[in-house]
């Protein structure tokens, strides 16, 4: 909203700062104030030692109200300093803030020139510049808008839940969105956790359990995000709901179905090493606790071809008439918990890619490891379920490779890899587990002593060289590598290898972020707004980032950073309403051609062209005031608030004339 | 089709059976084989370091002597020629320096004609005209395996062959870019096309020795062991190759093999063109079976002796 | 000795950063140019430029973020294809090319703002005044002044 002001001269105050010596020891910032009287706008004009101290500042109210001035120039240090300051003085003397103007004499002056008559006339230009540009300055108000206090999260893994469960307690609604059929991500089907060897399912199943009571979070597992639309604080979400083809709310896992289904799958829960059926519970503890038609491997369901779970269904649960369904949510705020996935062993000829059976990643190792896994826990190879007496653990498997695979280090490799080692070593006494390293990152709280335990009482042997081939010979699986410490090739034959397969951007998330527009790096995980300053937040106002789709990270990281996108959604919602700078691009209507050239230029997607009307309209709260579009814009409808053309000019003619 | 093929030195001396298998099946295709004029040894070792300019000079006329006579296209069999002129063609292309001190080398160049004693000079620069090609990239790209399909005579009925690439063919991945280096398929696919069945095993590319044959010959029996061994274990009944030294390495060297080694029997050698040859049609008299060492003929019997590997 | 006159546009979170950067670090630098703020590099429209040479300016300068960098995502991109295509149209309207410069300065080089800015100065004292204002052949009427 603007406040036009009328076609009359403005009263324009200015203050020049001596800034000490700072200005004043080069600048004659006397002539400057001087020389500036008689400047046409230029109602009043002083110098004086420290503009920003409180009698500086005092100074500036009490002029406006006795000289009743409309407009403010403060010639002094750059406005990153004290633009805001002089703002609020402006404000508590009645003067809207936006009729101030900072013209920067000092970092851009006195602080880099030498020569006094110099300096001081190019501040005289500096000055000028400003007061001209006040003289066009118009009364500016921030745009508001309402938020809409709830959340989405997308993604049912560990970061996903923490996320929830905090904006939940917060006091929030939360739509948790997840595509499998129950939330858990990778971490419930992990065995033990680094570095206090918890039982992961232990320490997950409560949280799991807290977010489906949660009187606020609205769970919605085999649910996708289908298209967004909005802005920050109100967007419109449409969720599609994929057809489970079994009644959540009646199913009370009797199992009955499972036992007469005749179709059988490889199990993805546990990495293919067993099978299911195509009706199936991913997990026991799985939540919503019920049972799930895999539609893709039921032998048919249109026409319905078996039946048979249907038939011994007591509950009369099972509907093959299910279908696809869309979900309208509205929420202020994402958060995006989307997780990872790991390299494919295909990349990697040289160890095999997938052809050998007793190569197997880091998670396929877990579900061996864990007691509702595969092999109830014992340790047995998956070819022939032999116990391996010797196994060969290869980190950076894909990870810190510039040549061919991935530049980045995967973060929790060598900790996971000293735990695996220690497992197997605790299963098979007598077991020989030998780690080829290149370097052992163990920077966490207890991570360094976790493996000074693998190395020093469980007689892990840590070889630091790199593998360069693995290869199957008989009924072993020879490793090649090199002990750089002494120098010499290394081959190990071995029973089985586990490979610290890298860690990768999620499965599909790059179809995700193209229907949030929001951004990612160039390895797929998403871009945060300031690696530093602003982890949890992308640079797409409202989005909220969390977990191992920002990038590989563990899962006390992972807790910390999902708390904290929730602290950030809190500072979101605290707020009555949205305030947004108004120093943004509208459009004049008369002038605009509906030409669309300023829609194409926009980054922030904020202007559309409006077909029934033919000119373009601008979304105000997404607009963030590049002004790329003013300067494309042919016939001079896009004009920046407080920085138009025709200030521009004014402003050159200012500085450039003599 | 005329195109212009490179030989190499030690296919017209040593491993004659490479050349004469090579135009033979290319004969039996519709395809003319054209040498470029005046050629010489290729330098066999594209060099190590940055500053020994002056290898790639004889690749580079090599391959300039291809474009003056109209081809855009070289194609070769022997892997040392092929990865050397590659390389070569590469380094003109992409290093501004090399290729302004190629050039000038080049210009100095004088040719004689051999018979009419006639003079050419003035060449004109070399500046990456032409396409270096392996005979089996031709074969996949330009002639395509259905062509091959249709002319195919014999049947090898699925014969256990074991691709060996070496060390040239596919590496640095970024210069050769033939395949993925860690799983290839291009030799695996040709063998397949002609009617074979390509034998996975892992030491497809690893060292058969090179020349440590000369120097320390302990090493190369060693190396070519492995090779052999590995190939044998997974069912192989023969070893392609396409290059003579991996052939020296691998046939007339399976007597030390075997004194070394005593486990180790024996397995027969052959050249991919060789293969190609036969099923095309070619008689076995053409196919330079008396150079190899180790006795080959077994392989291209019209007796129905062959096994099948799953 | 001629006193060219550089009028510089800098984007407020890269370049004008840096300028002030270089103020913080007392890096000296001459005093033939003088600044204009805008919040991106994209703001700055071709008919500024023009209008900068025409109202006196010996030579203009463009600063804005290093690729990949730029605060509003890809409007320094934008200021780079325009620039391109800009350069070519002062050479047909007579004014030498390289009286324009674009240069990509984030918030910590302030000392690469000094010796830039001494630079173009130099370089714009050795092509001379444009004096276009005196060549122009439409004189503008400023109703206000």
């Amino acid at each position: 909203m603007t406040a036009k002001t009328e076609n009359k001269e403005k009263r324009i105050g200015l203050f020049v700062c001596h800034c000490g010596v700072n200005i004043a020891g080069v600048v004659d910032v006397e002539k400057v104030a001087q020389v500036l009287t008689d400047s046409p706008g230029v109602t009043f004009s002083t110098d004086y030692v420290y503009m920003c101290s409180d009698p500086g500042q005092q100074m500036i109210i009490d002029t406006i109200k006795e000289k009743h001035l409309d407009g403010i120039v403060v010639a002094a240090c750059s406005p990153t300093l004290h633009e805001k300051t002089f703002r609020e003085a402006a404000r508590l003397a009645g003067l809207n803030p936006y009729q101030i103007e900072i013209a920067n004499i000092r970092e851009q002056d006195s602080w880099v020139h030498t020569d006094k008559e110099k300096a001081t006339k190019k501040a005289v230009k500096i000055v000028k510049s400003h007061v001209a540009k006040a003289r066009q300055n118009e009364n500016l108000d921030p745009i508001r808008v309402d938020v809409t206090r709830r959340a989405l999260v997308i993604g049912g893994g560990v970061s996903g839940l923490q996320a929830a469960l905090d904006i939940a307690d917060q006091g929030c609604e939360v739509v948790l969105v997840e595509r499998s059929p129950s939330i858990g991500g990778k971490m419930i089907q992990l065995s033990e956790t680094f570095p206090t060897l918890d039982c992961s399912q232990c320490i997950l199943t409560p949280k799991m359990v807290e977010v489906s009571r949660h009187p606020r979070i609205k769970l919605l597992t085999c649910h996708e995000v289908d298209s967004i639309s909005g802005f920050v604080g109100n967007f419109k979400v449409r969720i599609k709901k994929k057809p489970r083809y079994v009644d959540e709310t009646l199913c009370n896992l009797c199992a009955e179905c499972e036992k007469v289904c005749p179709q059988v799958v490889p199990d993805e829960f546990n990495m293919g090493l067993s099978f299911r059926k195509a009706i199936y519970m991913p997990f026991p503890q799985a939540i919503p606790g019920t049972y799930t038609l895999d539609a893709e491997h039921c032998l048919g369901l249109n026409p319905v071809r078996c039946g048979k779970c249907k038939d011994v269904c007591d509950k009369k649960a099972i509907d093959y008439d299910m279908k696809e369904k869309i979900v309208e949510e509205e929420v202020g705020a994402v958060v995006v918990a989307t997780g990872y996935d790991l390299y494919t062993m295909q990349a990697l000829g040289e160890y095999g890619g997938e052809k050998y059976e007793d190569v197997v990643n880091g998670l396929e190792f877990e579900r061996i490891l864990s007691a509702s896994g595969p092999t109830g826990g014992v340790m047995r190879r998956p070819s022939d379920g032999k116990v391996p007496k010797s196994i060969v653990f290869v980190q950076c498997s894909g990870s810190r490779d510039t040549e061919k695979h991935l530049p980045y280090c995967s973060k929790i490799c060598c900790m996971y890899t000293a735990k695996h080692a220690m497992m197997y070593r605790h299963r098979v006494p007598d077991g020989q587990a030998t780690v080829f390293y290149i370097d052992v990152r163990t920077g966490g709280k207890s991570f360094d002593e976790f493996y000074m335990r693998a190395v020093e009482e469980d007689k892990v042997l840590y070889i630091r060289g790199k593998v360069s081939k693995i290869f199957k010979e008989g009924d072993k699986l020879i490793v090649w590598g090199v002990d750089t410490l002494t120098g010499k090739k290394v081959e190990v034959e071995a029973d089985m290898v586990v490979l610290a397969m890298a860690i990768v951007k999620a499965d599909g998330v790059q179809n995700l972020v193209k229907k949030l527009k929001i951004s990612t790096d160039i390895h797929g995980f998403l871009a945060e707004a300031h690696p530093k300053l602003r982890p949890v937040e992308s640079l797409n106002a409202g989005f909220y980032l969390a977990g191992c789709a920002h990038g590989p990270k563990d899962i006390p990281e992972t807790v910390a950073q999902a708390s904290a996108a929730a602290a950030k959604v809190g500072d979101l919602f605290a707020q009555k309403e949205l305030l947004h700078e108004p120093t943004i691009v509208p459009v004049n209507d008369e002038l605009c051609s509906g030409c669309g050239i300023c829609v194409t230029m926009c980054p922030y997607a904020a202007r559309t062209l409006d077909p029934a009307r033919g000119v373009v309209v601008v979304k105000e709260i997404l607009c963030e005031g590049c002004g790329a579009c003013a300067a494309a814009c042919p016939s001079g409808a896009a004009q920046q608030r407080n920085q138009t053309d025709d200030q521009i000019f004014s402003m050159l003619r200012a500085m450039l004339r003599e | 089709m005329k195109i212009h093929y490179y030989p190499g030195c030690t296919l017209k001396q040593k491993t004659t059976a490479l050349d004469i298998s090579t135009r033979e099946a290319m004969k039996r295709l519709d395809i003319e084989l054209v040498e470029p004029e005046g050629w010489s040894c290729c330098g066999a070792e594209y060099p190590l370091t940055e500053e020994k300019i002056a290898g790639l000079a004889a690749p580079i006329r090599v391959l300039r002597q291809v474009r003056d006579e109209g081809g855009d296209v070289l194609v070769t069999t022997c892997s040392f020629c092929f990865a050397v002129l590659k390389r070569a063609d590469k380094a003109i292309k992409d290093d501004p320096l090399k290729h302004k001190r190629i050039n000038a080398y080049l210009r100095d160049d004088i040719q004689i004609n051999p018979l009419t004693k006639e003079r050419t000079t003035g060449f004109e620069d070399y500046n990456g005209e032409v396409k270096v090609l392996h005979l089996l990239e031709f074969l996949r790209d330009r002639v395509g395996y259905l062509k091959i399909r249709e002319r195919l005579k014999r049947d090898l009925k699925g014969l256990a062959v074991a691709p060996y690439y070496g060390c040239r063919v596919l590496r640095p991945q970024k210069e050769m870019a033939v395949d993925e280096p860690d799983s290839p398929r291009l030799f695996e696919e040709f063998l397949q096309a002609v009617g074979c069945a390509a034998v996975d095993y892992p030491f497809k590319q690893e060292c058969c020795g090179s020349y440590l044959s000369v120097s320390l010959p302990a090493a190369a029996t060693e190396a070519s062991y492995r090779v052999l061994r590995s190939a044998r274990m997974n069912g192989a009944k023969a070893v392609a190759v396409t290059c003579p030294l991996c052939f020296y390495n691998m046939d007339h060297r399976q007597d030390a093999i075997k004194e070394t080694f005593l486990d180790f029997t024996g397995l027969p050698v052959v050249f991919f063109t060789q293969l190609l040859a036969w099923a095309l049609g070619v008689e076995k008299s053409m196919l330079g079976l008396g150079e190899h060492r180790v006795p080959a003929d077994s392989l291209f019997s019209e007796a129905p002796a062959t096994e099948v590997r799953t | 000795m001629f006193e060219p006159q550089i009028m510089c546009f800098l984007c407020k979170w890269c370049t004008s950063s840096a300028a002030d950067l270089a103020g913080t670090s007392r890096f000296h630098y001459a005093p033939n140019n003088i600044n204009m703020r805008v919040m991106c590099s994209s703001r700055v429209d071709p008919q500024h430029i023009l209008y900068a040479f025409k109202e006196g300016a010996d030579g203009v300068f463009l600063g804005g973020c290093h690729p990949g960098d730029c605060h509003y995502v890809e409007g320094n991109y934008k200021t780079l294809r325009r620039i391109t295509l800009f350069k070519t149209m002062l050479k047909d309207l007579g004014i030498d090319p390289k009286r324009l410069r674009l240069e990509w300065i984030s918030s910590a080089e302030g000392k690469k703002y000094a010796e830039t800015m001494d630079e173009f100065t130099e370089q714009i004292r050795a092509l001379g005044p444009l004096h276009l204002n005196e060549k122009a052949l439409v004189q503008e009427v400023v109703k206000d002044e």
